[in-house]
């Protein structure tokens, strides 16, 4: 849907003045080109992969391992949860939504079986040898939503949920009922009462985020389903996709439950009304894609020389502002993710990426930058439908209405102004 | 035996050079290899056969060439040629090896076929001046080296190159008028029937004109090392000539100045030498420090490795002007191990060119980055960089270990001052590292393509080489302790009980 340009106000004069244009035309952040909608696409289908696996293990630490202090298996995920029916899609969902299967994918069964290695080795080896989903990844970007709370207050009710007496007192329930017949750690409890209570906080955010990748992993398979048929033929399209996908889904409750011998208990009951885009999704967004945290990949940042800022507000480490190039050096989330999303690459980005750069030797990095673009075609998506939302549609033909889109585009445009943010970068195809 | 280190590639070079020029260059490079190849064998052969007892020397070789002039093909071996020759060979084979690699990818190695030929005949020179018991014939060889390094430099150089070749040309050839002047002295005021080495007895000539001779000879290969205030033709040639030319320049080229040195100068003048080596202790201190400091400033890093080199050869003259057995053996040990790590140096900036495309300290950055970086290749640098600092467990710590053990008692000032300089290694190599390794990878720029194996290989083969030279000494000095030992005790009798004299002294007050 490729609008024209409005010719009812003037043109703007922000320094990112060719993006707004390109948004304000139904577009996105990303430009238009097939070999963008390429690598877009080819990542969303490696990232969906792992990602089926996340949302089931979050879910399964959050529900099930929950205050183990001795967490050696929580990524040794039980059959049920890898196989549990997805909420929205599948014959069995609860409510359909998207067309794709409703348990494992079948790709990320035969990985979990065989791994990389293709040796029918023990479990256990395979984790060691970081020959598995490395959920990691997915902590770093739970730690990242728990750290920076209180994000899109006062709309997300989630966060300040925690820190009520309600909570406080459904998490002491819980946590008494966990560690039942344990006399050391309930005396521990008794001893320091805000201890496992943050604990219990952490899991709920592993099951805030795994409702919502819940939702993400088929909306990623079908858009990739979509590609290969022909049916979505522009990045705008596959935007699009994503913007009807946050409006079907946002009113998806968002709970936590923790099953302690086979009893449930409900610390967040589905009955607080926290939906899914306010509670999960846009937190998700500012948390993982703006600021997360200055972990160390080749570059050290030393927070006493001023470089890490004093407020978390302007932390600026997310993936629309991170550098990709240390990406391959060992034990970054970056470089986790990326291994997770090279095993799932379909051929086409394989072949694409041989082509390029140093081919097979830094597919890492490629793929992370395909990575970078894919995730501002979802953050496109995110400030269209916040558009759609509180303000008014692209082809309103008040032009005072149009003014205040424009100024809305540009506010979050000024978020990009930043020196390392990778807007500019991801204009240009040579960045790769 | 000799003879085939000088003939097989000079053979080679004509071959080369009268080949079809429309032959794919790989076949030049092969045939080049194939010899220089052969020619470490044969060297390594020559080890097998070299006998570590004798100082005399071994292997001779004589036909009467010109004998009303005193000029014969006379050629022998000792402890002092046969690490260089050794060296000679091991760098012209990895120069036939990697030439193509060390040309910038844009443009392919320009006539091949010139190049490999003139790389033969570098070889060939180097050997000959090397083993040449003829001081007539070691100047015809040592005059020889001037041409195919003059065309190295004018034809594969970059955009200063002429200019590089010209001041190049000038200094040389000025210090082989120099030597030319002082072995014609030397063979006709001492009145011996021909040029020959082991014939010339100078100890008849009265110390006043053994003094202008030992000058000249100091000052004509002073500049070939070169020596601080000699060596300004030395940053430009090095810095304008393309990186094989540069690591034979600095490996193989500087070697002729302090083996003439040592061989003429040690041999010929023993009295006199231990006359002026207060001065020459002075000059090497000169060196050293202005290399450090000089090498601190620069903004290029090949330039950087053109001044440690100065710095590092005054090691070299130290040992020599100390004149004890220990630094004799350490002023031979340190012209290889600078040969070498002077060569892993250059090459692996001139991967870094290569790929980068710029040797610029400012514009490097973050090339440690293990994907889209050269990791190897800046792991390699800091080895090697290292290695040029002297830290111990690698040749550049025996070298100069041995060399400041063995100056100290004589001259403790140059000795400290040359300390201090291995310091300042430390700082321009920390310097350089620094910004090229560490860092972070510009994203706007860093889109090298990648360093292969056969462009490690060589890198690889230094580096292996420094370590085991470095833990396993002996195989680098015991070739030449004899003949060390001879050189020295050569030296007046008065000097060596003083030295005696001085041990005796201190060795209580140690206990």
């Amino acid at each position: 849907m490729n609008m024209p340009i409005s010719t009812k106000i003037p043109p703007s004069n922000h320094p990112f003045a060719e993006v707004i244009h390109r948004l304000e035309a139904g577009g996105a952040m990303l430009p238009d080109t097939p070999e963008n909608l390429m690598q877009i696409i080819g990542l969303y289908k490696a990232y969906a992969v792992p990602m089926d696996f996340y949302w089931r293990d979050l879910l399964y630490i959050g529900e099930q391992v929950f205050l183990n202090p001795l967490p050696f298996f929580k990524f040794f995920i039980s059959n049920e949860y890898l196989q549990r029916e997805n909420h929205y899609a599948g014959d069995n969902a609860d409510l359909r939504i998207w067309r794709g299967r409703g348990t494992v994918h079948p790709e990320l069964e035969e990985f979990i079986k065989q791994g990389e290695l293709k040796k029918g080795l023990p479990r256990l080896f395979h984790h060691l040898w970081h020959d598995r989903i490395n959920m990691e990844f997915a902590e770093e970007c739970m730690r990242a939503m728990l750290w920076h709370r209180n994000m899109y207050a006062p709309v997300n009710q989630f966060d300040p949920y925690l820190d009520s007496d309600e909570y406080k007192q459904n998490a002491d329930r819980a946590i008494r009922a966990y560690f039942k017949g344990n006399p050391l750690m309930l005396a521990l409890h008794n001893t320091f009462p805000e201890m496992f209570l943050e604990q219990c906080r952490e899991a709920s955010y592993y099951a805030n985020l795994g409702l919502f990748w819940e939702v993400m992993a088929p909306v990623f398979f079908e858009i990739s389903d979509l590609y290969d048929e022909g049916k979505i033929a522009s990045v705008p399209d596959a935007m699009n996709f994503l913007v009807n996908g946050i409006f079907a889904i946002a009113g998806r409750p968002i709970y936590h439950h923790v099953y302690i011998r086979g009893e449930c208990y409900e610390i967040i009951p589905k009955s607080k009304g926290f939906t899914w885009l306010y509670e999960a999704a846009l937190p998700y967004v500012e948390a993982v894609f703006y600021r997360t945290s200055p972990f160390r990949g080749t570059k050290s940042y030393n927070a006493q020389a001023g470089q890490v800022p004093d407020d978390q507000k302007d932390f600026h480490y997310g993936v629309l502002y991170a550098d990709k190039f240390p990406v391959g050096t060992a034990g970054i989330p970056p470089t986790l993710l990326a291994q997770d999303m090279l095993h799932f690459l379909p051929q086409y980005l394989v072949d694409y990426y041989q082509q390029h750069c140093r081919g097979e030797d830094d597919m890492l990095i490629q793929l992370a930058i395909s990575f970078q673009r894919s995730m501002y075609c979802v953050t496109s998506a995110v400030i269209q439908a916040l558009r759609a939302a509180l303000l008014y549609p692209l082809d309103d033909p008040n032009p005072k209405h149009l003014m205040a889109n424009r100024k809305f585009f540009e506010s979050q445009m000024d978020r990009f102004l930043r020196p390392e943010a990778r807007l500019r970068d991801i204009q240009s195809p040579i960045y790769r | 035996m000799l003879s085939t280190l000088i003939w097989l590639p000079v053979f080679g070079a004509a071959v080369i050079g009268f080949l079809p020029g429309n032959f794919a260059s790989a076949r030049f490079r092969w045939g080049a290899i194939a010899i220089s190849g052969f020619l470490l064998l044969w060297t390594l052969w020559l080890f097998t056969q070299f006998d570590l007892a004798t100082s005399e020397m071994q292997m001779r070789e004589f036909v009467a060439w010109i004998p009303t002039l005193g000029i014969n093909y006379s050629l022998g071996l000792d402890g002092l040629s046969l690490p260089l020759i050794a060296l000679t060979n091991l760098l012209t084979l990895l120069v036939a090896f990697s030439s193509e690699h060390l040309t910038p990818q844009a443009q392919v190695l320009k006539r091949p076929r010139l190049f490999y030929a003139l790389l033969l005949l570098i070889n060939a020179g180097m050997a000959g001046a090397l083993l040449a018991q003829n001081l007539l014939l070691f100047f015809f060889f040592y005059e020889l080296e001037l041409i195919p390094f003059y065309l190295m430099i004018v034809i594969w150089g970059s955009a200063k190159r002429e200019y590089a070749g010209m001041k190049f040309l000038i200094y040389t050839a000025t210090s082989g008028v120099l030597i030319l002047a002082a072995f014609l002295a030397i063979g006709w005021l001492t009145g011996s029937a021909n040029f020959e080495y082991s014939a010339i007895q100078t100890a008849e000539l009265s110390q006043r004109v053994q003094l202008i001779l030992l000058t000249l000879v100091v000052i004509g290969f002073g500049i070939k090392i070169p020596l601080v205030p000699l060596h300004t033709w030395l940053p430009d040639a090095y810095v304008e000539a393309s990186t094989p030319t540069a690591i034979l320049l600095g490996g193989v080229l500087s070697k002729l100045g302090t083996y003439g040195l040592a061989r003429f100068g040690v041999g010929l003048f023993p009295e006199t030498w231990s006359l002026v080596t207060p001065g020459l202790s002075v000059v090497a201190a000169v060196c050293l420090m202005y290399g450090a400091l000089a090498a601190i400033a620069q903004k290029d890093i090949k330039r950087m490795v053109a001044y440690s080199s100065i710095g590092h050869m005054g090691y070299v003259l130290l040992g020599m002007a100390a004149l004890t057995p220990l630094s004799m053996v350490g002023s031979v040990s340190q012209m290889v191990s600078h040969g070498l790590i002077l060569a892993l140096l250059f090459y692996l900036v001139g991967v870094i060119e290569v790929k980068v495309g710029t040797r610029e300290l400012d514009v490097l950055n973050g090339l440690l980055n293990a994907i889209r970086g050269l990791p190897m290749t800046s792991a390699l640098l800091i080895l090697a960089g290292m290695a040029s600092a002297g830290i111990p467990g690698m040749m550049g710590f025996v070298a100069e270990f041995l060399v400041f053990q063995g100056s100290f008692t004589t001259f403790p000032i140059p000795t400290l001052l040359g300390v201090i300089g291995s310091g300042l290694t430390a700082v321009y190599f920390v310097i350089l590292l620094n910004r090229t390794c560490f860092g972070k990878l510009d994203n706007k720029t860093a889109y090298y393509p990648r360093v292969t194996l056969s462009e490690h290989l060589p890198a690889l083969a230094l580096t292996a080489l420094v370590f085991w030279l470095g833990i396993q000494p002996t195989w680098l000095v015991r070739w030449s302790e004899s003949t060390t030992t001879a050189l020295v005790s050569a030296a007046p009798v008065e000097r060596q009980i003083v030295l005696s004299q001085a041990t005796a002294i201190t060795a209580p007050v140690l206990d």
